[in-house]
Formats: structure tokens, C-alpha cells, sequence
């Protein structure tokens, strides 16, 4: 039987010491596996259906939720995964208080060098996973050349996207 | 960076049906969302300008959890106050949680099936693709920013952006990349070095 105080606090745990979508992963599959109230094939397909679903990656937790305990596994996941970030705001009234100190602006210059630098290696790591065929890299450089015109809607690119998968790989 | 308490630009319920659309229109993942906030607000409603975006979402990088809950929260607030935050958070994670239900629901059945698997094919380098737009959109103000204060700063920007790209790909964790790239800054972008240049080419 699954304790959903236990479950929850679990959840909760792996989120408040984690940073991203899937940094949560390996405390998640150590305690769930531990108190045997999820197996590896829980982890492998919830990782899979958050790459499909909607929403940020980091909702593979959600999958998680309901694959092991239903809807109310999935709404506690939710939960936990939303309280954590809140600390974000605590983090504002920092900045505010020391954003007018020289370095600080320096300080936040350098932080926002480094979160261009995690897009560039998500799309270089999620490009080479889907392979170092040329097709792939080709529909890469089409979603972005699509997405760079503004004109398109992101939905209309993911579907084309889906379309071409269809049809090269079936 | 603005500090300025501002009165709502929008109500909670506007924001809850903004947040809903660009949960449901980011299938693929945060990529997707990601560039669709930078759309919205930066482009179509001119709500947060590009700074602030940048300026936000690396405040995002200093909480725990998914940075898109935390940005997500200071982009309600921002926009509609306390009553913004969770109009934003409802609408960014209910739909999009229920419809992941119904998936993992399915999934078992179609997982396997080689039609869903050509098609994540497909989608999967569209995300990247979509990803790096995203990653350059972050990196455009920044090198606009040092470009105009001369080849040095461009330099160094260029160069802390190689460094941490090529840390996080060779494995170092983004937690300590993070904070090095900030104590980077300050020793490159806080010295008076840089004052110095400015006020001789005035």
C-alpha cells in the first residue's frame, strides 16, 4: 500500500534539491524503487510520455504520479513540483535589495551567459540523441528556420515535424 | 531592472487563458514553451521587455525545482499581481498535467507502435531546433549589450559562453556552472577597467 503522505513528501524532497526538468530523476527512482512503489519500466515510460506531452519537460513527473498511483498519485505530483519554485520570489526580494551594488549587475551579466549556454547544449545534447543522421539534423534546421520567421505557430512546426518523423523513419 | 511596483496589466483570468495556450501549443517540451513565452510577452503584448526576460529567467536558475514554474511565477506577478501567479500556474500546469494523464493513459497501448515512434523521430529534432533559437534569443541582447561596449567586453562574452557551454556538455553540473559564470561576470563586467575605456571615449 502506498502511503500518500510518504509519497508526496518523496516528491516533494526530490524537487527542493533539484534544478530543472530532470534533475529530481535520480532521488525519485532511488526512494520509489526503495519503498517498491514504482518499477523501471515506470521511469523509462514516464520520461517518454513527458517528451510528448504538453507543457515543460519537468512534467514527466506527472506521468509518474499517475503511473504508479492514478490521479490522485499525479495531482500530488503536481503539487509537489509546484511549491518548491516559489522560492523564486524570496530569491527576487534579494536582488532587489542588493541590485544596486556594482557587481551585481556583473554578477547577473555573467548568469545570463551561462542560461544562453544550457539552451545551446539542450539543443546540441537533443540533437545529437536524435542521432547524427542528416534527416533529423534537417528537420532541426527547418523548425528553427520556421521558428525564426515568427509567422509560424509552434504547434503547426511540431506537427510538420511529427509528419516528416512519419514518413522518413516509418 | 525595473523595480517599480506597477498596477496589473492584465486579470488573473486573462493571464490563466495565455498560460492555458501556451501549455497546450508546447507539445516536446520546455523548448517549445519557452520561445512561445518569449513570443507572448516580449513580441505580441510587450508586457516585459528582452532584459527583463533575461534578467527573470536568471533569477529563475537560483530556485529549486523546474525553472519554468519559477519563471512562470514571476512573469504572473509581474503581470497581474499576486491573483497573476496563480492565474499563470493554473493555466501553465492543470490542462497540460490532465492531458499528460490521458497520454500516460494511452501510451502503453501505442508506445510500441512503429507509427508514434517515426513520429517522436520527427519531433524530437524540431524541439532541438526550436531550442536553439530559444538559446540565441537568450545570447542576442547580451552580445548586442557588449558589442556596443567594445571588442574586450564581446570578447569575454563570447568566450564565457563557449567555456560553460563546453563545461555543461563535458559534464560539469549546471549548479556550479552557474555561480562560476556569475563570479565571471563580476570580475569582467564590474571592473573599473571597463569605466576607465568608456570615459576615455567620451
Amino acid at each position: 500500500m502506498i502511503n500518500p503522505i510518504l509519497y508526496f513528501l518523496l516528491f516533494l524532497k526530490a524537487t527542493v534539491f533539484s534544478s530543472g526538468g530532470f534533475s529530481n530523476l535520480p532521488s525519485l527512482h532511488q526512494d520509489l524503487i526503495a519503498e517498491g512503489w514504482a518499477n523501471e519500466a515506470d521511469f523509462t515510460d514516464s520520461i517518454a510520455i513527458g517528451q510528448v506531452s504538453p507543457g515543460p519537460n519537468g512534467l514527466w513527473v506527472i506521468s509518474l504520479g499517475y503511473l504508479t498511483f492514478g490521479y490522485l498519485g499525479a495531482g500530488l505530483a503536481l503539487v509537489a513540483i509546484t511549491i518548491p519554485p516559489f522560492f523564486v520570489l524570496v530569491v527576487q526580494r534579494i536582488f532587489k535589495r542588493i541590485e544596486h551594488q556594482r557587481w551585481v549587475a556583473g554578477l547577473l551579466r555573467g548568469i545570463s551567459l551561462v542560461v544562453a549556454s544550457t539552451s545551446l547544449t539542450i539543443f546540441w545534447l537533443t540533437g545529437a540523441r536524435a542521432g547524427s543522421d542528416w534527416r533529423s539534423w534537417l528537420i532541426c534546421a527547418g523548425a528553427f528556420a520556421l521558428s525564426l520567421t515568427k509567422r509560424v505557430n509552434i504547434l503547426v512546426i511540431l506537427v510538420l515535424a511529427g509528419i516528416a518523423g512519419y514518413f522518413i523513419y516509418r | 531592472m525595473q523595480t517599480l511596483q506597477t498596477s496589473p496589466k492584465a486579470s488573473a483570468w486573462r493571464i490563466f487563458w495565455i498560460f492555458t495556450s501556451i501549455g497546450l501549443q508546447s507539445f516536446g517540451g520546455g523548448a517549445s514553451t519557452t520561445l512561445l513565452m518569449q513570443r507572448y510577452f516580449i513580441d505580441k503584448y510587450q508586457w516585459i521587455t528582452i532584459d527583463d526576460f533575461a534578467y527573470l529567467w536568471s533569477l529563475c536558475q537560483l530556485a529549486p525545482g523546474i525553472n519554468l514554474v519559477g519563471f512562470t511565477i514571476l512573469v504572473g506577478k509581474r503581470v497581474g499581481g499576486i491573483a497573476g501567479i496563480f492565474g499563470a500556474l493554473i493555466g501553465l500546469m492543470v490542462p497540460s498535467s490532465l492531458i499528460t494523464c490521458l497520454l500516460a493513459a494511452g501510451f502503453k497501448e501505442v508506445q510500441h507502435l512503429p507509427v508514434t515512434q517515426a513520429v517522436e523521430k520527427g519531433v524530437i529534432p524540431a524541439t532541438a531546433g526550436i531550442m536553439l533559437l530559444v538559446g540565441l534569443n537568450f545570447a542576442f541582447p547580451q552580445v548586442k549589450k557588449a558589442h556596443t561596449e567594445g571588442l574586450l567586453p564581446l570578447a569575454i562574452t563570447v568566450v564565457i559562453i563557449l567555456l560553460a557551454t563546453v563545461a555543461i556538455l563535458a559534464g560539469v553540473p549546471v549548479i556550479i556552472v552557474l555561480p562560476a559564470g556569475g563570479i565571471l561576470g563580476i570580475f569582467c563586467f564590474t571592473r573599473p577597467l571597463f569605466l576607465a575605456r568608456k570615459d576615455r571615449a567620451q
